[in-house]
C-alpha cells in the first residue's frame, strides 16, 4: 500500500524532472538537437522539465559523444555527483557504439555504459528532438515512481 | 608594475552556459581579468587520422562529422576540393542549389550562435524568439536534403535532390516570414538599454589585434576588416556578393554583423532562387588522384581543406583547419585581457562563437 507521502512525492516528482547534459566529444549534432528541445515549438517546460545543466541538482543526465579518454574519470565524477533518484540516458549513436568515430586509430572509447550505468538509449545520428523528449518522458516515471519503497 | 594576482578562477569544461566542454582559466585581480589562458583537449577524436587511406565517398560522410552545427559547409568544401582536383565542373541548377541549402545552413548556425549569446548575457526572451525562428530554418533544410542535421547533400558534379516547384514556393513563403520577424528582433537588440550595458564596449578587438591574432568571420568582420571567402566563390560571384563589415569591434558589434548576415542570406537565397535555371542537378563525373588546397568561408570564418588522393580517388593525406581555433585564441589573448568584470567572462566568449568539436576534431 503506497503511502500519503510517497504518493505526494511521485505526483512532484511527475512534473518536475530536472535535467543535465554532458558532451563526452560528439560533433554538436546531438547538442543542438538537445537545446532545439528548449525552443518554445517543442517546449520542454510544459512536461515540467528543466534544462539547467548543473549536475548537483538535476535528475536526468543526458550522455552525448563518443567518451573521449579524457571523460572517462569526468563522467564517472559528474555522474556521482548527481543525487539519487538518477538516471542516465545515452543521446545519439555515439554513446551507444561510437558512430563514424569508433575506428581504428581514433581516440574514443565506447560505449558509454563502460563508465556509468545507462538506462535508455536514443539512436540516430543525430535524433529528433521529439524523440528526445518522448524517451525523457517515458522513462523518468519508471525510475522515480515509489523510489522510497523499491529502496528498502 | 608588479602585477598581482588574487585568484586564477577556472570556468568549465562542464558550464551551465557552455554546450561544449572547454576549460578557461582567468587570472583575475579583484573584479578585474587581467590574462586568460584557454585549455582544450576534451573533445580530440581523431578525425583526419581516421580519414586517411578511405575512399572519398566514405570521408564524405566523415567530413561533415567534423561540426553538426556547420555540416553542410564542410560537406561542400570537402567535395569542391575533390572537384578541383579531378577538374569536374558541378551542373549549373547544383551550383545554385549549393547555395540555397549552404545560407540556409548559415542562417541556423548564426541564430543559434546569437540564442547563445542572448542566453548568456540572461535575455531568455529575445534567446527563445531566435531559437524558434531557427526551427523555421530547420524545417526548410528538411524538405530541401532530407535531414536536419548532417545532411550529405552535395556529391561531386551536383547535389543528392531537385528542388521541386513547392519546395521553393515555401521557401519564398518562410523566407518573408523570418525577414518580418529577424527584422523586430534586430530592432529588440538594438534599442535595448539593458542589452547595450552587457554588450556595448564590452570585450573590445581592435583591428591591430583582430590582424594580430588571424580573427576570422563575423569576428574579424565586426573589427572593420572586410575579409569574406564567399567573394572568390564564383556561383556567389554571379549573385553580387558584398561581405558585411562593422567598425564597433566590442561583443554588440559581433551579434550585429550576424544579424546583418542573416539578411545577407535571404537576400542571397532570393536571387538565387530567381537566377536559377533549369536543367539537371548531376552532372556526374569521375574523381582522380592529385593534391590541392581549397578554403571556403563556413559561418564562422575560413574553413580550408589540403586533401591528397590517389588515382582512384582515395584520400591518402588530409589537413583541416577550421575557423574557431582563431578566434578562440583573438577571443582569449585580446578580448578577455583587461576586461573590467568577470562576469563579462562567458558573454565575451560565446560572443565569438566558439565551436569547439570543429577546433579539436
Amino acid at each position: 500500500m503506497t503511502g500519503m507521502l510517497q504518493k505526494l512525492k511521485n505526483n512532484v516528482r511527475s512534473r518536475s524532472i530536472h535535467v543535465a547534459y554532458v558532451d563526452t566529444g560528439s560533433c554538436n549534432g546531438c547538442d543542438i538537437e538537445v537545446l532545439a528541445c528548449l525552443s518554445p515549438r517543442y517546449d520542454l517546460e510544459q512536461y515540467g522539465i528543466y534544462v539547467h545543466n548543473n549536475p548537483r541538482e538535476a535528475d536526468v543526465l543526458l550522455v552525448i559523444g563518443c567518451c573521449t579518454p579524457q571523460w572517462e574519470d569526468k563522467l564517472k565524477s559528474i555522474w556521482e555527483k548527481i543525487p539519487e533518484p538518477k538516471v542516465a540516458i545515452a543521446i545519439g549513436n555515439c554513446p551507444i557504439s561510437g558512430c563514424v568515430f569508433n575506428r581504428e586509430g581514433s581516440y574514443v572509447n565506447p560505449p558509454a555504459s563502460k563508465h556509468i550505468p545507462i538506462a535508455a538509449s536514443v539512436p540516430g545520428c543525430p535524433p529528433r528532438p521529439t524523440e528526445i523528449i518522448r524517451a525523457i518522458l517515458s522513462l523518468a516515471p519508471i525510475v522515480f515512481e515509489d523510489y522510497e519503497e523499491k529502496k528498502q | 608594475m608588479k602585477k598581482t594576482v588574487d585568484v586564477a578562477v577556472p570556468i568549465g569544461p562542464v558550464h551551465p552556459c557552455w554546450k561544449e566542454p572547454i576549460r578557461i582559466k582567468c587570472a583575475t585581480k579583484g573584479e578585474q581579468v587581467l590574462s586568460a589562458e584557454v585549455e582544450l583537449g576534451y573533445m580530440k577524436k581523431g578525425i583526419e587520422r581516421i580519414m586517411r587511406g578511405r575512399p572519398w565517398q566514405e570521408v564524405m560522410f566523415l567530413a561533415e562529422r567534423v561540426c553538426g552545427i556547420c555540416s553542410v559547409v564542410h560537406n561542400m568544401v570537402f567535395i569542391e576540393t575533390m572537384e578541383a582536383i579531378s577538374g569536374i565542373e558541378p551542373a549549373e541548377r547544383a551550383a545554385f542549389l549549393r547555395v540555397i541549402v549552404n545560407e540556409l545552413d548559415r542562417m541556423q548556425s548564426h541564430l543559434i550562435a546569437n540564442f547563445s549569446y542572448c542566453y548568456t548575457i540572461e535575455h531568455e526572451t529575445l534567446a527563445m524568439y531566435l531559437l524558434n525562428e531557427r526551427e523555421h530554418v530547420m524545417d526548410l533544410i528538411e524538405r530541401i536534403t532530407g535531414n536536419r542535421v548532417n545532411t550529405a547533400y552535395m556529391i561531386p558534379g551536383g547535389v543528392r535532390y531537385d528542388l521541386r516547384p513547392e519546395d521553393a514556393a515555401a521557401v519564398q513563403e518562410t523566407l518573408d516570414l523570418l525577414e518580418a520577424n529577424i527584422t523586430r528582433y534586430m530592432g529588440i537588440f538594438e534599442d535595448g538599454p539593458m542589452i547595450a550595458l552587457r554588450s556595448r564596449g564590452v570585450g573590445v578587438l581592435t583591428k591591430e589585434d583582430a590582424l594580430r591574432a588571424h580573427a576570422v568571420g563575423p569576428t574579424a568582420r565586426a573589427s572593420g576588416i572586410s575579409t569574406d571567402l564567399r567573394s572568390q566563390h564564383p556561383t556567389y560571384r554571379k549573385l553580387g556578393f558584398e561581405p558585411v563589415v562593422r567598425t564597433e569591434c566590442d561583443n554588440y558589434a559581433r551579434i550585429m554583423v550576424r544579424f546583418g548576415e542573416l539578411f545577407q542570406s535571404i537576400g542571397l537565397i532570393r536571387k538565387a532562387l530567381a537566377m536559377m535555371p533549369e536543367g539537371p542537378v548531376r552532372g556526374g563525373g569521375i574523381c582522380k588522384g592529385g593534391e590541392t588546397r581549397y578554403s571556403g568561408e563556413a559561418p564562422r570564418g575560413e574553413l580550408t581543406y589540403v586533401v591528397k588522393a590517389d588515382r582512384y580517388g582515395r584520400v591518402e593525406e588530409i589537413a583541416i583547419q577550421t575557423p574557431s581555433i582563431m578566434n578562440i585564441d583573438a577571443c582569449a589573448h585580446y578580448m578577455l585581457k583587461g576586461a573590467l568584470s568577470i562576469a563579462d567572462v562567458t558573454a565575451t566568449f560565446i560572443s565569438s562563437d566558439p565551436c569547439v568539436a570543429c577546433t579539436e576534431r
